[in-house]
């Protein structure tokens, strides 16, 4: 490792525990690293150069549109109706309640392509529910927090059109694509956790749900899940581009929540598009300030140096995927997804390539793995959010938690050696290869 | 602002409403993203909504939160100092000097770069109001921990 | 910030092509010969595959002066330096042969020292061949065939013109995005070289190839004059003698990767139609006409009368 590395790497770990911005830790240490590297004057004008020219993507323009169109959804009343269509599919079972957690947290998470909105929507509902039937409080949150990932990898997915751009043009549709059955996948995994607890535990079934009762809650529902369907349909039919279909999902979810359920008002909006624009601002100055970082590391060949290394370290493919993924894992913990795909992409993209795994396999594999680190200690936004819902402290969380880290793992090493889960669907749809 | 996500959203509908392949739609609503993020960036920072680790700033008390929340603000304002009003104003120069305009539009590209600047000046003023609200609570003995930034 | 630095000056070059390409080969060519001329003071570091950004930021970066050197098309170019529009312009060479030479004519060179203003100084001209469509159903025969065909041209308003002057109608979309834009049917057809037609894979769904050959845009070797005035002369003269090298190998390399990719497409079962060019040279008379008095237009005239 080079002084510009490790000037690097330090100040951006001493920066992140002092509690400066994640976006502004990644921004001072590639200037100091900019600096030590090559003129002052030039290094200054490159960052900003980057800043300003990793956000001008067509691709990102869909991230501020789904932003939108999950905040419209969040306020909806979709996830209440969500709720009761799962109680419906599940909640007759043993331990029913907790399956229904991470059904709705999937369904949501899916629509509105926010694993803390989906936290913050379905906890804010579930989490009483289940405390009631005498589930443990630590375990609810548990439960929701890691389900609401699984909508990371069900299309739509801002993470994923992020790694579509990182990885310098895999095809947004086939990505969206690949993404349904590792997350489902992710889902099952996670109700096997809940089937071993409400074992345990004996838990109490939900009860079945009266035919009228199904059809009414189911009907309620369909609008809501009919926008996966107009989404991925629209993208996969070539009516229109992923960024379009963000546009398309504004405008759905705005009909659905204002005219049709009724649950937002016409004032509310604006007030909806100013945390929207938020949010956005948000993401992009974390793209901004990692596309300057990584323009940085592949200035400085790491890219090259670090594929040298683990092609080095071992010949078994096997090993090397495992090692990238337990490397991932470490960094997700500590680092919010969005720069973590952005600057690990480049760096490990060509490895896995070599490695003959399809650009497609790996970013639906980085996405999983990443995807566990926003449920972990110390930096973990969709642990946060359930912490903060269900009232209980991180340190607490951990002993339920530990259960849930295995199933997604076991999901992340099914969906990293077996390429069927990630290109089945694309292939079938001919959207790859 | 809200008017911006607006505006791209009525963009991209245009481009396939009217079905006019037209290129300069999908410039404009990348250089209306790249004002929103980063215009938008300083508003998030003035609310405090950029995403950290506050478990040492939720810790420390008075004089220690006090020093601390200064240094944060410190960092922040001196990056956005140096690379956005700095590197950001010569880029705008650059651009502007040399002529360079978009390949649709044919909009200056110092147009789009301006939003650097601006956004680093604000977010220095930002910073410094942080402090300057920050120094009157711990000399009012108002010492709680800072929050999140 | 390794100690190797002080006794080394090394030339950071960034490009957009994959390492396949006859120009990532040529500019490893480059490497080699500058760092023998310079008996190893002097070395290239290359980056390849738009790790560093798209042809448009790249140029930029020069300018501001982090990078020393890229390779652009001269279509995104005509944004930086307009007199470099005229390679889009259709048929302004008879044929191969006096492209080469206007090349390496003095209007050629006068041509890499147009962008100096601002600062950025052609090192060379890189062979990327001849354009010509290709069409996903409709076969091309005559410029009539292409009427109501939506074709994708780079973004450049030359470029767009130069369709709507043949007859078809432009629309301008990403490189990247061309594949399925073709393939979902928002365009008809494209254009582009032969190694480009065959390496991008939009031979698997354009059937129809018509050598029409209507425009020769080459690429152009850049490097920044921040750059360029850090060298010393004894320095810059490695460096031209190293490019002007590479600028060689290059055309070689491409002359036999046209004939082969040309081979493969017809072997995958796209046709190859050599329409009479005439037919398309007649309608775009009007178009170079339109150029008369303006810069652009001088330099047509001088271009016309190279090798006569
Ligand atoms: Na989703
Ligand atoms: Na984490």
């Amino acid at each position: 490792m080079t002084m510009v590395e490790l000037a690097l790497v330090l100040t951006f770990v001493l920066l992140l525990t002092l509690g400066v911005p994640v976006a502004f830790c990644i921004g001072v240490a590639t200037m100091l690293a900019m600096l030590v590297s090559i003129d002052p004057g030039p290094a200054l004008t490159t960052i900003a150069q980057r800043m300003a020219g990793g956000i001008n993507s067509f691709a990102l323009l869909a991230i501020p549109l789904f932003i939108l169109s999950g905040l419209l959804m969040g306020q909806g009343g979709i996830a209440r109706r969500l709720i009761n269509f799962a109680k419906c599919l599940v909640g007759m079972v043993p331990g029913g309640l907790a399956f229904v957690n991470v059904i709705s947290c999937t369904l949501f998470g899916a629509i509105s392509g926010s694993a803390v909105a989906a936290t913050s929507a379905v906890g804010g509902f579930m989490v009483p529910a289940m405390d009631e039937e005498k589930y443990e409080r630590e375990f609810s949150a548990a439960i929701t927090a890691t389900s609401a990932t699984t909508g990371l990898l069900i299309p739509p997915s801002n993470i994923l059109i992020v790694y579509a751009v990182a990885s310098g043009g895999v095809s947004i549709a086939a990505l969206f694509l690949g993404g349904y059955l590792p997350g489902m996948l992710v889902a099952l995994c996670l109700m096997a956790v809940c089937a071993l607890y409400a074992k345990r535990r004996n838990m109490p079934a939900g009860g079945t749900v009266p035919a009228a009762e199904v059809l009414r809650h189911t009907l309620a529902a369909a609008p809501s899940l009919f926008l996966i369907v107009l989404v991925i349909g629209g993208i996969i039919g070539g009516i229109f581009t992923a960024t379009e279909a963000g546009a398309i999902a504004v405008l759905y979810a705005l009909g659905l929540s204002v005219l049709a359920y009724r649950e937002v008002a016409i004032t509310e909006l604006p007030g909806i598009l100013l945390k929207a624009t938020e949010t956005t601002a948000i993401v992009m100055l974390l793209v901004g300030t990692s596309m300057a970082m990584s323009w940085l590391l592949a200035f400085q060949n790491v890219p090259v140096l670090v594929a040298e290394a683990l092609l080095g370290f071992s010949d078994n493919p096997l090993m090397i995927l495992l090692m990238i993924n337990l490397v991932l894992l470490l960094v997700g913990s500590f680092m919010d997804m969005t720069p973590a795909v952005l600057i690990f992409t480049p760096i490990f993209l060509p490895v896995a390539v070599q490695l003959d795994m399809s650009p497609l396999h790996f970013g639906i594999m980085m996405v999983l793995n990443l995807s566990i680190g926003l449920c972990t200690p110390p930096v973990g936004s969709v642990l946060f959010v359930s912490c903060a819902i269900a009232r209980t402290s991180i340190a607490r969380i951990i002993k339920p938690l530990m259960p849930m880290y295995a199933a997604m793992f076991v999901a992340l090493l099914l969906v990293t050696y077996v390429p069927f889960f990630s290109e089945a669907l694309p292939r079938f749809f001919g959207l790859y290869e | 602002m809200a008017l911006l996500v607006v505006s791209v959203t009525w963009q991209i509908l245009s481009r396939y409403l009217l079905s006019e392949p037209s290129s300069w739609t999908e410039e404009l609503a990348r250089f209306l993203l790249v004002w929103i993020g980063i215009l938008g960036a300083s508003y998030a920072y003035k609310v405090k909504m950029h995403l950290g680790i506050d478990l040492l700033a939720q810790r420390l008390r008075g004089g220690k939160a006090f020093a601390l929340d200064v240094f944060v603000n410190a960092v922040v304002a001196g990056f956005a100092l140096a690379v956005m009003v700095v590197g950001g104003s010569k880029l705008v120069a650059m651009t502007w000097e040399l002529n360079q305009v978009s390949p649709a539009l044919g909009l200056p590209m110092a147009w789009v770069y301006t939003v650097v600047p601006l956004s680093g000046a604000l977010i220095t003023i930002y910073a410094a109001e942080n402090c300057l609200h920050g120094w009157r609570e711990y000399r009012d003995g108002n010492t709680h921990g800072r929050g999140s930034v | 910030a390794c100690g190797v630095r002080d006794e080394v000056t090394v030339l950071h070059l960034a490009h957009t092509l994959d390492t396949g390409h006859t120009v990532h080969k040529a500019m490893v060519h480059l490497g080699e010969q500058l760092e023998r001329y310079s008996g190893g003071t002097m070395r290239v570091a290359l980056y390849p595959g738009g790790q560093l950004g798209n042809e448009r930021e790249l140029i930029e970066l020069l300018q501001i002066g982090s990078l020393a050197m890229t390779k652009v098309s001269a279509s995104p170019l005509e944004g930086f330096v307009p007199q470099m529009q005229v390679f889009n312009v259709p048929y302004v060479f008879r044929d191969q042969a006096h492209y080469q030479q206007v090349l390496d004519s003095a209007v050629g060179r006068e041509l890499l020292d147009a962008p100096l203003p601002v600062r950025l100084k052609g090192l060379g001209y890189y062979d990327a061949g001849s354009r010509s469509f290709y069409t996903v159903k409709q076969p091309v025969n005559t410029p009539d065939d292409l009427a109501g065909l939506k074709i994708r041209v780079q973004e450049s308003k030359t470029a767009l013109r130069m369709v709507g002057a043949l007859g078809g109608s432009a629309t301008p979309i990403a490189w990247g995005e061309l594949y399925t834009a073709l393939q979902q049917g928002v365009v008809d057809g494209a254009e582009n070289n032969p190694p480009s037609f065959f390496l991008s894979g939009h031979y698997e769904i354009c059937k129809y190839y018509t050598l029409d050959e209507h425009t020769a845009v080459p690429d152009l070797l850049l490097i920044g004059t921040v750059a360029w005035n850090s060298l010393t002369s004894e320095q810059q003269q490695w460096l031209q003698r190293a490019v002007d090298d590479s600028v060689t190998f290059q055309r070689q390399l491409w002359a036999q990767d046209s004939a082969a990719a040309l081979a493969a497409v017809e072997e995958a079962g796209v046709e190859i139609i050599r329409p009479d060019k005439a037919l398309f040279r007649e309608r775009v008379a009007a178009m170079q006409a339109g150029y008369r008095g303006t810069p652009v237009g001088d330099l047509i005239a001088r271009i016309a009368q190279v090798g006569r």
